[in-house]
């Protein structure tokens, strides 16, 4: 029997092959060894322009190209390298300090190992991702060297070491061949290869093997503007290892391996930690295992979980079950005064607290409303940290008196603008000159012994209250891309430019399979001044008696090839961002305003859906086609609505709009009857003067009847496009839903109805709730019903984009609209998701083949995911902005104003201002000086005051309130005030 | 986790530290199994397999019936070939049992016995068959080429007749998706990973000719790409050829030595030294 044992080899590789090996778990649970072979070689550059021997054995590309090296022959020297260097960081340099790489003062040759790279994945993807933009940078020159693909830097892991000193070993080995190597190259100055590293063991180890090596501090230091950027050091490491070991103020968090057990056995449950806007001690968890959220009640139940992180906790005994809270509790109020500098010393729950906190248990014991008590829960441990950076001011009231001179290590309190983020702590030297202006910040971590999480400082967006500042400030809050296209994505514009046109040729191949619809009288209808025209219609009578309709929408996805540089942006931004005075495209402007918008007067290529409705607006026929058209107008809602109304106006045109009109309304006759909501949020506009774009007035959004000619027409167009791609693609159909809420949602709201009114709120269908929001009427007082509807919309879930493949056909409906199943489509310029539903609306029309990007299952589940949060995202910062806007129409001005009461709490009331679309919290001290005494009703909504001043509000209620803006002189921080002038 | 294949433009290199057109360490053994008629046993990387075979013999009644058969027209007039592929539970990660109906399973073997078919002499030997019993070790990618190498050494084993060798290897192409990424580079030899994350194909080739015997490819890849990736591809088979070429000559020239066979005058290799 010959031995199957592997031979001498006699190949090319020989014995540089090694082999990896790792364990990985998967999701279920299991483990699995993976081994997988390495090829160890020595064709692997340095990369530094001044070595030559490398160049010549520089690899090539299949096209025979060779790699530009990308390393200076004559890096930037510093006080202790002057003969200039590269720099090596390690992991943890990377992960503590990736702000520092990415700013352009220093931090130029960098050489990043691979060994580094891989570690730096598994860490933290967001950071590889970032780490990656910077290797693409060509002003930067990092250069990822393979370091466990050559052989002389190859470093097998031994039998006792654990992968961190292995991979601490790795990058000394690398080290110490760049220092070898490039003294081979014989240059004039030879730069020195300096390691950076926060890991005390490692960098002694580098300097007792005579290597270049230092910690991020030490580094820094030596750099030019080293007090500026010193800041930007996590401030983990400046402690080091030698802290000792303080009072600690919270329980440890459990191992992972613990929670997982735990959450296997049912014992903890797994969730998202949300804060209470209106109480920064209280959090809440929504898990299965309970149809009411778990209730986070405290500091230390909530044990440094943040807004957003992905948390485990563990249920509190039933005799501790809490109502939640009703009384505001603001984080500012309640420890403005504390220092920044003295809080190691002080108790975790601080005297305050535990006073604000105490009344809250008093009450539950009191009363008994409808609801019982909440279950409540303490967090045991964090699996996923959802920390971002953040944008905020420093309290003055934090900062030390003397630090406004010299440039002192100070401790200082950032307030974030997002009241659920705790105050940061920051180190910093600059305090004095940091102070009023607006900063980004990231969080370094929240040790066992700090009251607060610690953080350092990124960068300043400028002046508090400037507009610059604001408007990137609420850009960075809600992540919203607003960078200039990359030339990438410029690039892929056609070469024409604004002098683009549809080709006179119809044998052209931009013609190809497209119908001329030119000789139709199309026309578009949007708000004034709108740029991006995303949409326009026709309707004429056909000889049957029947209607033809059509909805042009513009063609995109004919500019916008899949998996290019510009689509990769646009699936990043997701969507078009409109603030007051700005809009953030999605697209570049070259195709959003003017070669995809369907602009009046010249031909634009389209993506029309073609109706044959009979009387009733029934389908008759429906069918979809690529097209030329030729828009003959474009209005505004007015001048349409002006036009319609115009009874002299008898050409076909504006005919053709009255028939649209008539139509429409029977659609929404339709879908009323189907049970679809009609509700409401606060709308304003901010009218703003083109010059200074100062603004000058708030109104709130008129509706037109052509408002909704157009809203019932796209509506009907998405829904019937839905149906078609779901019909060809099954399985992997971008489509969106919206899920009916939960019963519970609207408990609160229906006992608050039937106590206040008598009311009734039905919610077992979207028919049942709309109806029943119809009766919910108040003769005297018209806005009411818009005031309930408000407060229903903040009961539903959010609409949501989705992959056909991942829900059943039921779950497919949506429930606002009352439809079975629904897409985006209509608004392709501006929204991400509508692109992909045209992609695949071509392939099933079988006008092309069918990308694999529109059609991977995977890739769409990521695509709605992003373009979920995307969505929020931008709504949020419109809302934002108009907040900011309105803030400053009001500046130096008051008004008095109607108000609704919308919430009640124990120690002040939530009151939303209908012209301006603001709400507003007015607290008992803002009453009246001194705070007046009160009397809370929670079963009947009603708060009495007595003493100082004498009122009762209850919800619902219609009061007057004096409107103005007022700076706290405290924070610094300007915002709209609302004074109660009568109840 | 290492890094994934999105990282080759990097520093052109592949997940495993190979550049674009370097094949892995192939090493093959023949005759590994004294009592069959042919066998071998054959590792690309660290997808090993092991090939027995018995025939040509008389097809008895079970054979007739049973077993993947692969074209050949009528078994009448020709020797049938029989392929049967075993994967053993240990030889993926994730340790999947396969059945005997496994549809995978039974189009390898499909795709084996129809394309020796087309290169066995089978005409030589009519009623009786040719059964290839091939045993998946391990499967880190490329695993039908390696089955067809494996195959191919152990029929040139058993001393079958046939008009060439069959050499096959995988090609594939680095950017998985993006249309407009004209850098992509093709790709020679896939392992595991690169095979999950990237388009590719197998490709075989008789002998060193640019004849191919089978081109299979289940990934959407971009048309342009095409014809780089079986460029490489074809280039690999020939070196592939020449590796196996090599091993055959090895094993008959140490067979000489042993004694194990006669010297004779119709022996035309080159036995110099
Ligand atoms: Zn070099």
């Amino acid at each position: 029997m010959t031995s199957l044992k592997r031979s001498a080899e006699g190949d090319t590789f020989g014995s540089n092959i090694s082999n990896k090996t790792y364990v990985r778990s998967t999701r279920s649970g299991k483990v699995q060894k993976i081994v997988r072979e390495v090829y160890l070689r020595t064709d692997i550059p340095c990369s530094s322009k001044l070595c030559k021997a490398c160049l010549q054995s520089a690899p090539r590309n299949a096209a025979n190209e060779v790699q530009p090296f990308v390393l200076s022959e004559k890096p930037a020297g510093t006080k202790s390298f002057p003969q200039g260097h590269y720099l090596m960081p390690d992991t943890n340099a990377l992960l503590n300090a990736m702000d520092l790489f990415e700013q352009s003062s220093s931090f130029y040759d960098v050489i990043i190992l691979q060994t580094v790279l891989e570690e730096l994945q598994n860490r933290s993807l967001p950071l590889y991702n970032r780490l990656l933009g910077l290797t693409k940078s060509e002003d930067k020159r990092f250069y990822v060297f393979f370091n466990d693909f050559r052989q002389e830097t190859f470093v097998n892991r031994d039998p006792d070491e654990t992968v961190n000193d292995r991979n601490d070993r790795a990058v000394r080995q690398a080290l110490k061949w760049y220092g070898q190597h490039l003294a081979q190259t014989k240059a004039k100055n030879i730069p020195a290869v300096v390691m950076l590293s926060d890991d005390q063991e490692n960098l002694r180890k580098a300097k007792a093997e005579g290597l270049h090596a230092a910690s991020l501090r030490q580094y820094v230091e030596t750099l030019e503007d080293s007090d500026k950027l010193l800041d930007m050091v996590a401030d983990v490491q400046s402690s080091g290892g030698f802290k000792k070991p303080g009072q600690m103020l919270y329980p440890e968090h459990f191992t992972t391996s613990r929670m997982m057990t735990g959450v296997k056995a049912g014992l903890m449950h797994q969730g998202i930690f949300n804060v209470s806007p209106y109480n920064y001690l209280e959090g809440s968890i929504k898990v299965p295992a309970f149809p009411k959220a778990l209730l986070v009640l405290g500091r230390e139940n909530i044990n440094r979980a943040v807004d957003g992180d992905l948390v485990v906790v563990e249920v509190l005994p039933q005799d501790q079950w809490k109502e939640p809270s009703t009384k505001i509790i603001e984080e500012e109020a309640i420890t403005k005064n504390e220092g920044a500098d003295a809080e190691e010393s002080q108790d975790l729950v601080s005297e305050k607290e535990r006073k604000a906190l105490q009344e809250e248990v008093k009450k539950t014991h009191k009363v008994k409303s409808e609801g019982g008590p909440q279950p409540t829960a303490k967090v045991v441990g964090i699996i996923k940290r959802n920390w971002r950076q953040y944008v905020g001011h420093i309290d003055p009231s934090s900062a030390s008196k003397g630090s406004t001179q010299g440039r002192r290590m100070d401790n200082v309190f950032l307030i974030p603008m997002d009241k659920k983020i705790p105050k940061i702590r920051l180190r910093t030297r600059q305090a004095s000159e940091l102070m009023g202006k607006r900063l980004l910040v990231a969080i370094d971590a929240w040790e066992r012994d700090s009251r607060h999480p610690t953080g350092h400082f990124i960068r300043s967006l400028g002046e508090l209250e400037t507009k610059a500042a604001e408007t990137e400030a609420l850009l960075l809050e809600w992540d919203v891309q607003y960078r200039p296209f990359p030339k990438t994505v410029l690039d892929c514009l056609p070469s024409e430019g604004h002098g683009w046109k549809v080709p006179a040729s119809t044998d052209d191949p931009g013609w190809r399979d497209r119908e001329d619809l030119r000789n139709l009288l199309i026309c578009s209808i949007d708000p004034p001044g709108c740029q991006d025209i995303d949409d326009a219609l026709h309707a004429r009578k056909l000889p049957n008696g029947n209607f033809e309709v059509g909805v042009h929408i513009a063609d995109v996805s004919h500019f916008v090839k899949p998996a290019n540089a510009m689509d990769t942006e646009a699936s990043i931004r997701g969507t078009t961002v409109y603030l007051v005075d700005k809009r953030i495209d999605m697209l570049p402007p070259l195709l959003g305003t003017d070669l995809c918008s369907l602009k009046p007067y010249v031909e634009r290529y389209a993506f029309s859906v073609l109706w044959e409705l009979n009387d009733n607006a029934d389908i008759v026929n429906v069918r979809f086609t690529k097209s030329v058209i030729a828009s003959r107008e474009a209005f505004s809602y007015e001048q349409a609505q002006l036009r319609i109304d115009d009874a002299s106006q008898q050409d076909d045109l504006t005919n053709g709009m009255r028939m649209l009109l008539m139509l429409s309304k029977k659609l929404k006759q339709k879908r009323m009857d189907a049970g679809a909501l009609s509700l409401s949020s606060p709308e304003v506009k901010v009218q703003t003067e083109s010059e200074t774009s100062g603004p000058i007035d708030v109104k709130t959004k008129a509706l037109l009847d052509t408002n909704s000619l157009v809203e019932e027409f796209m509506l009907f167009a998405n829904i019937s496009v839905a149906a078609k791609i779901y019909e060809a693609f099954p399985q992997t159909a971008i489509l969106r839903r919206h899920a009916a809420p939960p019963k519970t949602n609207f408990d609160e709201l229906s006992n608050q109805l039937k106590v206040k009114r008598g009311l009734e709120l039905r919610s077992d269908s979207s028919k049942a709730v709309a109806d029943s929001l119809d009766e919910c009427v108040d003769p005297k007082e018209p806005f009411f019903n818009t005031l309930v509807r408000i407060m229903a919309t903040r009961c539903m879930m959010s609409a949501e984009y989705f992959c056909s493949g991942t829900q059943s056909y039921p779950e497919f409906r949506h429930y606002g609209l009352a439809s079975e199943i629904y897409t985006h489509f209509t608004s392709p310029i501006r929204r991400y998701a509508d692109l992909v539903a045209h992609r695949q609306l071509a392939a099933a029309i079988n006008y092309e083949a069918v990308h694999p990007t529109v059609r991977s299952r995977g890739r769409l589940e990521a695509v709605c995911k992003n373009i979920n949060v995307r969505h929020r995202n931008a709504q949020m910062a419109g809302r934002a902005s108009i907040a900011y806007y309105v803030g400053q129409a009001l500046k130096g001005q008051v008004a008095e104003e109607d108000a609704f009461v919308m919430k009640i709490f124990s120690n002040g009331f939530v009151v939303l201002v209908p012209r301006f679309g603001i709400e507003g919290l007015i607290r008992l001290r803002d009453l009246a000086e001194p705070e007046p005494d009160s009397e809370f009703d929670a079963e009947n909504y009603t708060l009495k005051t007595k003493g100082s001043r004498e009122v009762t509000v209850e919800l619902f209620q219609k009061v007057r309130v004096r409107v103005h803006d007022e700076k706290d002189e405290m924070t610094g921080k300007r915002g709209v005030k609302m004074e109660l002038t009568s109840a | 986790m290492p890094l994934d294949t999105s990282t080759y433009s990097l520093a052109l290199l592949r997940v495993d530290g190979r550049r674009w057109n370097e094949l892995r360490r192939l090493h093959a053994q023949i005759r590994t199994q004294a009592a069959a008629d042919g066998s071998s046993y054959l590792e690309m990387g660290h997808t090993k397999v092991m090939c027995v075979l018995t025939g040509p013999a008389e097809q008895n009644q079970s054979q007739r019936r049973g077993q993947t058969s692969g074209g050949g027209g009528s078994a009448r007039d020709t020797a049938s070939i029989n392929v049967n592929v075993i994967i053993a539970g240990f030889s993926s990660v994730d340790r999947k049992k396969r059945g005997r109906n496994d549809k995978r399973t039974q189009e390898l073997e499909i795709t084996i016995a129809k394309t020796f078919s087309s290169i066995v002499h089978t005409h030589l030997f009519p009623h009786s068959s040719i059964s290839i019993s091939l045993h998946v070790l391990s499967s880190d990618g490329s695993l039908l080429a390696a089955l067809l190498n494996a195959a191919t050494l152990a029929l040139i084993d058993a001393g079958i007749p046939m008009s060439d060798y069959i050499a096959a290897c995988t090609a594939g192409s680095t950017s998985s998706h993006s249309a407009s990424d004209d850098s992509a580079d093709p790709l020679l030899d896939l392992n595991t990973q690169e095979e999950q994350e990237l388009p590719y194909l197998t490709v075989a080739t008789l002998g060193s000719s640019d004849r191919i015997a089978v081109l299979n490819c289940e990934s959407r890849l971009q048309v342009s790409r095409l014809e780089g990736m079986l460029v490489v591809g074809v280039d690999g088979c020939k070196q592939v050829k020449q590796i196996l070429d090599r091993v055959i000559r090895e094993k008959g020239v140490q067979m000489i030595r042993e004694g194990a066979v006669d010297r004779s005058d119709t022996m035309v290799m080159d036995l110099d030294e």
